[in-house]
């Protein structure tokens, strides 16, 4: 059965299963969600299923329902789909459509005596053939890559050696340190004030080392995820992330 | 850009591996090996019947390290797979020897179904389904640690108070969290926890996952198998990691925390740290002294 998980941040503050009955969603007590919180109206918007498509309806709420970050009035939902109600997350998923996959793992690597827990590996074919089986569910983050972009950073102030740098290794250091590729300057700067990983999905995340750097104005907690247009702030220094073609 | 440097000096790393059956399993299928000399710490899980789980983590275990020695004496030895662009020579040479890990432990498979069942019909050689094994290697130098892996097996990095996951589960239910379609506690209850999207003897060819990190003086590496992440929480780990004031005690705390939890599987862990913590205060301790006495 499809439900709703309800979530500040990331801590998970409660879930709904969405089945004949709708599920209100506000601040009023006698919504099936309740999200006590000035930001979201007494009564803001409900979530159903009407010929077997989940629909949500924003009931015309102050400050709006977001639906993957696009304002929503009425829209289809789908497992996967992140709905934002004031600073409050609700996340859309479908436990029932991952029982059906049981199959795929079960046909594989079967010994002759069964064991607890025994672990089960996926072959290629195998994997292929489960990714199909989630993209017919309706959303899938396999999608062809698209063409590898140039992760570039654009020094705004600050001194370093150059002005711009290509992030083309797997791990590019911002310090003073010999194998820093961004290269501080002057007396007090750290050896390494700030690491930035290129993952195995040409996605990059920068993360602290001798200095907690800032993504936008905000001091990051753990590596973070960037985005093109970032603003990275560290040891005195500000560059932009850019992805380019 | 490559960085060939000297490995790390090993005195400069405080370490300790264990290795426990757990209180459920009959045979211990998980396998390590410590190359001191070489930065390099590397540990498997195994799985498939009979003893085949053994013979696979052990042959994915030997074949790293004996690689990764050989390419330190002989920059020749010739290189297995596709050269990762941006990353080290380490990082290179690690993801090479488990490319060279995965065929063999492939051809373990093949034989070991020859063995029980002859070839198959249509002629091509037949691999004894189920056999395979993870692996996480982690190899320090110059100030960075290469983190190689395939699989669920783990490493984890607590630095100051901040204790990260630095790999991410090559599995069902951690591909469908990472994409949305599960939380976290619909991954941890689910009956597909076991399903491997990667694992060495499975297919010919292995795409392995190799991240670099900076290595800091004060930072405790653990490298594990779930059968220890299945019975603590990150914040239990995250505690005797902390608390403990020697790799081997942590160590030692986490396998029987794990078997006290349960045991449920094997249980294996390697903890490195960099810098002996109790160095690091001495040398607080004399630098204050000699200052007090100026």
């Amino acid at each position: 059965m499809p439900k709703l998980t309800l979530k500040f941040d990331n801590a998970i503050l409660g879930e709904v299963p969405i089945g004949s009955k709708e599920v209100s969603i506000g601040r009023s007590p006698d919504n099936a969600l309740v999200i006590d919180n000035p930001a979201v109206s007494h009564y803001h918007a409900r979530v159903f299923i009407e010929e077997g498509r989940m629909m949500l309806e924003d009931f015309g709420s102050m400050n709006g329902t977001f639906v993957n970050g696009q304002r929503a009035k009425m829209v289809m939902l789908k497992p996967g789909d992140s709905v934002t109600v004031g600073k409050h997350t609700i996340v859309v998923s479908d436990a029932s459509d991952m029982d059906g996959f049981a199959p795929v793992g079960a046909s594989v690597a079967r010994p002759a005596a069964p064991k607890i827990n025994e672990t089960v590996m996926l072959d290629t074919k195998e994997r292929r053939e489960f990714l199909r089986k989630v993209a017919a569910v309706g959303e899938s983050a396999q999608v062809a890559p698209a063409r590898v972009k140039v992760a570039t950073l654009i020094v705004r102030s600050g001194k370093t050696d150059r002005q711009e740098y290509a992030l083309t290794d797997k791990l590019t250091v911002v310090g003073k340190s010999a194998l820093a590729t961004v290269k501080l300057k002057g007396w007090f700067a750290p050896k390494a004030a700030a690491q930035i990983n290129r993952r195995e999905d040409n996605s990059y995340y920068i993360g602290a080392a001798d200095k907690t750097p800032s993504v936008n104005g905000n001091p990051i907690s753990h590596p973070t995820k960037l985005s093109s247009g970032d603003v990275i702030a560290v040891a005195g220094i500000e560059m932009e992330f850019l992805l380019r073609d | 850009m490559s960085t060939t440097a000297k490995p790390m000096i090993a005195s400069a790393l405080d370490f300790a591996a264990r290795s426990d059956t757990g209180r459920a399993r009959e045979n211990n299928e998980d396998n390590f090996q410590v190359a001191a000399e070489l930065g390099l710490f590397i540990l498997s899980d195994g799985m498939g019947g009979l003893d085949a789980g053994e013979v696979a983590s052990r042959i994915a275990v030997e074949t790293i390290h004996a690689h990764c020695r050989d390419a330190e004496s002989n920059p020749d030895l010739p290189f297995e797979g596709q050269r990762i662009d941006g990353a080290s020579e380490t990082s290179n040479r690690l993801a090479s020897a488990i490319r060279l890990a995965n065929k063999l432990v492939r051809g373990a498979a093949g034989e070991a179904a020859a063995a029980h069942t002859g070839n198959g019909q249509d002629g091509s050689p037949k691999t004894a389904k189920g056999m395979g094994a993870t692996v996480i290697a982690l190899q320090f130098f110059a100030d960075r640690v290469s983190v190689a892996h395939v699989g669920d097996s783990r490493a984890y990095r607590l630095r100051g108070s901040e204790f990260l996951q630095l790999t991410d589960d090559h599995s069902l239910v951690a591909q469908q969290v990472r994409e949305g379609h599960m939380t976290e506690a619909e991954a941890e209850s689910s009956p597909l926890k076991n399903v491997l999207m990667r694992a060495l003897g499975v297919d010919d060819a292995v795409e392995t996952e190799v991240d670099e990190e900076i290595a800091m003086e004060g930072d405790t590496y653990l490298l594990c198998s779930d059968g220890l992440t299945r019975e603590l929480s990150d914040s239990q780990i995250a505690a005797v990691l902390g608390e403990t004031t020697d790799a081997q005690s942590a160590a030692d705390q986490l396998i029987d925390l794990a078997n006290l939890a349960g045991g449920g599987d094997n249980i294996t862990a390697i903890v490195v740290r960099v810098g002996a913590k109790s160095g690091r205060a001495l040398a607080k301790i004399g630098r204050w002294i000699t200052r007090s006495g100026n």
